[in-house]
């Protein structure tokens, strides 16, 4: 059904916004990272993608887990996984209540699972810098404040709803329609990890203390909040779940 | 409770072992690579990190306690202390009706306290378990004291709660290369390492992932005492450990509840600052001691960013060991500035019976919560 919209989307002019099920035109463009990682670099192009509106959920991947049986919990190969995955699902292939209900956002999910989802839709998770350029696009998009933006972001730090999360696209899609990068589920990009020169040594920014100033061009609230989720996904392994660990799919246009 | 340990039987205890040849410096060192400086022994094997299926008790070991609580270390010359303390997200209260999801070793902030003796060595593991509610205020079978003592004063009001991050440990007690011992873990994930008590001290550890400010602030800290080999040269008759810390807390519109504040955080200005955790934690249960007794104190400053300038109201420290080093022995101290993350043994004489508060002198930091009270009984002959 997936594939199906995606066609839809395709054949539609490039800049109009997708209902609940659909895809995002992004229009690339000159973007700069708000991390700054290892020296500055200046503005780099950004080339049109197409975004998932909203996250892929329990009950899309349970189609996929049928449709793909070694992708069930009690089937995945190990090194794939880790032992978590899905494991808030009653069963291997079924649903349930709470952050299993269909509509909640897929969580509990490796970085493997999701590419091999997106993979078979056609798709690709997003890159780092693709889900980040979209992001500020859409704060700019809706208006957002730097101090609303951070606000909203250290809430859910601090209180993330992992056991109650609510169901992916609610309400209206704001901006240039794209639900909820913010504030429901942390989501896996394609090259989460950053890597980061420390003389002839390389980091994953798993190193101890006092690395921040290093990535932030400025020391405010929003800087900080932007930087936590690059310092998260950074500190995740590929076969890393959490409950609060989900992702969308890009696709590159025709 | 005694827990000090004359010199003379200290040195007995040394005589005796390197009579048996039970303490030559080649048995010291466990591992291939391991070597000595100085007596102290660097070139710890590299630390391990794994997945295991373990959900028992998130602090284990025997020498654990939660504040002011010190263990007495009840054996002679040195040992290696299998210690576990698992990261765990908690709802904390820190003043009344002040709540927040804070990150925890443990489930405490500050978390538990590890006593050892100098040249011990800790082999230690943490499981990141910030993804799982994990329950302290029931009884723990295999756990630490810490479990017994937090249940018996659980003024923080503990609720389990999950907040999964990344996180790491930096025991500033150890000497190692952070990059390895002090790597970040995600959530699911331990990591297992070890390290050697080379220098006596009131040590702070804490997560070291960044944001560190963030991390140290919602929680994630606590000290290792390190006793000096050959005790202290007068004896105590009480021993506490107290935990200076900052909070940054501002009112979530969200939840409805409380959450670190990062501005606040970055300008230094804490909504509480606490002795062990708490704004009222040495007042509703105050720390005991009698006229004429030697009470010794363990403190540690853990920050994040203030400085303490630690008094106690109506005496004088009769003897400070800066860092809780032997060699750095001040006398007649009235106050002692603590740097964040410095730490220091403090001895008074409890003049007389009465109450005797200890704060920051630096007042505003003892009017946001700094203080605490000693409660004197009289003299007992």
């Amino acid at each position: 059904m997936r594939t199906l919209l995606i066609l839809l989307t395709l054949s539609l002019p490039t800049a109009a916004p997708a209902d609940d099920n659909g895809i995002v035109f992004i229009d690339g463009g000159d973007w700069e990272l708000p991390i700054v990682r290892e020296v500055a670099t200046g503005s780099g192009r950004v080339d049109d993608f197409l975004l998932d509106a909203r996250q892929v959920t329990n009950a899309e991947f349970l189609d996929f887990v049928r449709a793909h049986p070694e992708w069930r919990r009690d089937r995945a190969p190990g090194i794939f996984r880790d032992a978590r995955y899905l494991s808030h699902w009653p069963q291997a292939d079924a649903l349930g209540e709470s952050n299993a209900r269909p509509d909640r956002p897929v969580t509990r999910v490796s970085w493997f699972a999701a590419r091999a989802y997106c993979r078979e839709l056609g798709g690709r998770l997003p890159s780092m810098t693709e889900w980040e350029y979209a992001s500020e696009r859409q704060r700019q998009s809706v208006g957002t404040s730097p101090e609303d933006y951070a606000r909203e972001l250290f809430s859910w730090y601090a209180n993330p709803g992992a056991g109650s999360l609510r169901s992916v696209a609610e309400g209206e899609a704001p901006g240039l329609g794209i639900h909820g990068l913010h504030g429901l589920v942390l989501e896996w990009v394609e090259d989460f990890q950053l890597v980061l020169g420390r003389g002839d040594d390389i980091d994953l920014l798993t190193g101890s203390c006092g690395d921040t100033a290093r990535f932030l061009p400025e020391f405010d609230e929003a800087h900080y909040a932007t930087f936590l989720r690059f310092q998260s996904r950074s500190n995740y392994q590929p076969d890393t779940t959490t409950s609060t660990l989900g992702f969308r799919c890009a696709y590159d246009p025709e | 409770m005694t827990l000090f340990k004359s010199p003379a039987v200290a040195t007995l205890t040394l005589a005796c072992g390197l009579a048996a040849g039970g303490l030559s410096a080649s048995d010291r060192l466990v591992h291939d690579g391991e070597f000595m400086v100085d007596g102290m022994i660097f070139g710890l094997p590299e630390a391990r990190v794994y997945t295991e299926d373990y959900s028992g008790p998130p602090v284990v070991g025997d020498y654990l306690t939660a504040v002011p609580h010190l263990a007495e270390l009840d054996y002679d010359g040195n040992r290696t202390h299998e210690v576990r303390m698992d990261v765990i997200s908690q709802q904390i209260e820190v003043a009344p009706g002040k709540f927040y999801n804070a990150w925890t070793f443990g489930g405490s902030v500050p978390g538990p306290t590890l006593h050892v003796r100098e040249g011990d060595r800790v082999v230690f593991t943490m499981k990141n378990r910030s993804d799982e509610p994990v329950v302290i205020t029931e009884p723990v079978a295999g756990g630490s004291p810490f479990f017994g003592q937090i249940q018996a004063n659980p003024i923080q009001n503990h609720q389990p709660a999950i907040s999964p991050m990344p996180h790491s440990m930096d025991f500033h007690s150890g000497t190692v290369a952070a990059n390895d011992k002090w790597q970040t873990i995600p959530p699911g994930v331990t990591i297992q390492f070890e390290w050697v008590a080379n220098y006596p001290g009131v040590y702070m550890y804490h997560c070291g992932t960044p944001s560190v400010l963030m991390h140290t602030a919602q929680g994630q800290y606590g000290a290792v005492v390190v006793s000096p080999k050959e005790g202290f040269p007068v004896e105590a008759d009480r021993e506490y450990v107290l935990v200076q810390s900052e909070f940054y807390l501002t009112e979530d519109e969200y939840s409805g509840g409380y959450r670190y504040d990062h501005a606040a955080a970055m300008a230094r200005d804490p909504s509480q600052v606490t002795f062990n955790g708490h704004v009222n934690a040495l007042h509703d249960e105050p720390l005991r001691a009698n006229a004429g007794e030697r009470v010794r104190l363990y403190v540690l400053n853990a920050g994040p960013s203030g400085t303490s300038s630690f008094h106690v109201i109506g005496a004088i420290f009769d003897r400070v060991w800066y860092e809780g080093n032997l060699e750095n022995e001040w006398r007649g101290m009235q106050t002692v500035l603590l740097g964040a993350s410095n730490g220091a043994v403090m001895d008074f004489i409890v003049p007389e019976a009465g109450s005797y508060k200890l704060v920051d002198h630096e007042f505003a930091d003892a009017e946001r919560g700094a203080a605490g009270t000693l409660v004197a009984g009289p003299r007992k002959q």
